[in-house]
């Protein structure tokens, strides 16, 4: 039995070839293309398909908009020309993330990540919108690659502009996003914001002199908006 | 001594070949095709391009190039992929007086791959005898 899917894509040439990938694989059926989220959305509210094939930068919303409006949970493959989107993907706990243009055999790849919910006897079932799956770890794009960095190990992470940086023990990585971002992501865990360019686990702090916490051999600072905060998080006798 | 097989068709040195071979796994025919639809999209991408840069918008010049550079890794020009890649990120940072140069390369790039893919389309019709 295959597969149903949409293709949500506004480029035609990158439509065509992913249609043609799937006929000939002969394991995804192609219900409909569209080319832009709206129109997508409006085919889903009738017809839930199995998988979506998913451009994320199009005119109007974005793909993560589509994701974020989604109210059952098809398999997302995103079909991109950036890297950048890496980490949002993962977080968005897609099936696989296809750098535009991709060959068949990378399709193959992605495809054979797909168990069909039926065949396995279940409904998709309902997900909150643009939930992330909560797990103990992520994973960032880092050195031409997706490194999965277990959350507990790193000491903190440092604002760069448009870039963040993971320090771990041994090691640092570099991705593309923003505290904010991740500030947001890993609400509610052990990530505390103590300065506008740090967020820092707060199980690795070793002592706090002043404005000052020392993380696993690291200095960092603590702005005074944030200080109260922090002494609330922490648990002092 | 350079290898000559008849039954394989032989890009242009310009373009990716190995990367063509693995994206079209030697279906000339589907080569053409996208040649072809190349050609059709290419003028209408470059001129929301051109739009965007005579209006000053870096946010919509952003976004064509984005758009031309998948564009273009659809026939092999990955160097011209990476052009775009950087055009585009100078986007965020620069003012469009300082794009100026960038802008002048890739409007060449652009010229000089529309006149190879028009080649190349017509090599390929008579390859595959269409």
């Amino acid at each position: 039995m295959k597969t149903s899917c949409i293709i949500v894509e506004d480029m035609q040439i990158a439509a065509d070839f992913l249609r043609k990938f799937c006929d000939k694989s002969e394991l995804i059926e192609v219900r409909g293309h569209f080319f832009n989220v709206a129109e997508a959305l409006d085919f889903l509210d009738k017809d839930k398909v199995e998988l979506i094939f998913l451009d994320i930068e199009m005119p109007g919303a974005s793909g993560f908009e589509l994701l974020d409006r989604l109210t059952y949970s098809p398999k997302i493959i995103l079909t991109t020309s950036k890297t950048e989107y890496a980490f949002d993907a993962f977080q968005y706990n897609v099936t696989d993330y296809l750098k535009k243009p991709f060959t068949y055999k990378r399709f193959l790849e992605a495809i054979d990540k797909i168990t069909p919910p039926a065949a396995q006897g279940q409904t998709p079932a309902p997900i909150p919108s643009g939930q992330a799956a909560d797990t103990d770890f992520l994973f960032i794009k880092a050195e031409d690659k997706l490194v999965k960095l277990v959350k507990d190990e790193i000491f903190f992470i440092e604002s760069m502009k448009d870039y963040v940086k993971f320090v771990m023990a041994g090691k640092n990585y570099i991705t593309y996003s923003t505290l904010k971002n991740l500030e947001e992501k890993l609400n509610g865990q052990a990530f505390l914001k103590v300065h506008r360019s740090y967020l820092v686990n707060i199980n690795k702090i070793d002592d706090i002199r002043g404005n000052i916490l020392y993380v696993q051999g690291h200095q960092i600072p603590v702005s005074k908006d944030h200080k109260e905060e922090l002494l609330k998080r922490l648990n002092i006798l | 001594m350079k290898d000559f097989n008849p039954g394989k068709f032989v890009f242009n040195t310009r373009l990716d070949a190995r990367f063509l071979d693995e994206l079209f796994d030697g279906d000339t025919v589907y080569t053409q095709h996208v040649f072809e639809d190349f050609l059709r999209d290419l003028p209408d991408y470059w001129k929301s391009t051109a739009t965007a840069w005579q209006n000053g918008d870096r946010t919509a010049l952003r976004a064509s190039i984005h758009k031309c550079k998948t564009l273009f890794g659809y026939v092999g020009f990955t160097d011209i992929q990476r052009i775009c890649q950087e055009f585009e990120n100078s986007c965020a940072d620069n003012t469009i007086g300082d794009l100026r140069s960038r802008y002048q390369v890739l409007l060449d790039k652009k010229e000089e791959a529309r006149v190879i893919i028009e080649e190349e389309y017509t090599r390929l019709k008579s390859f595959n005898g269409l």
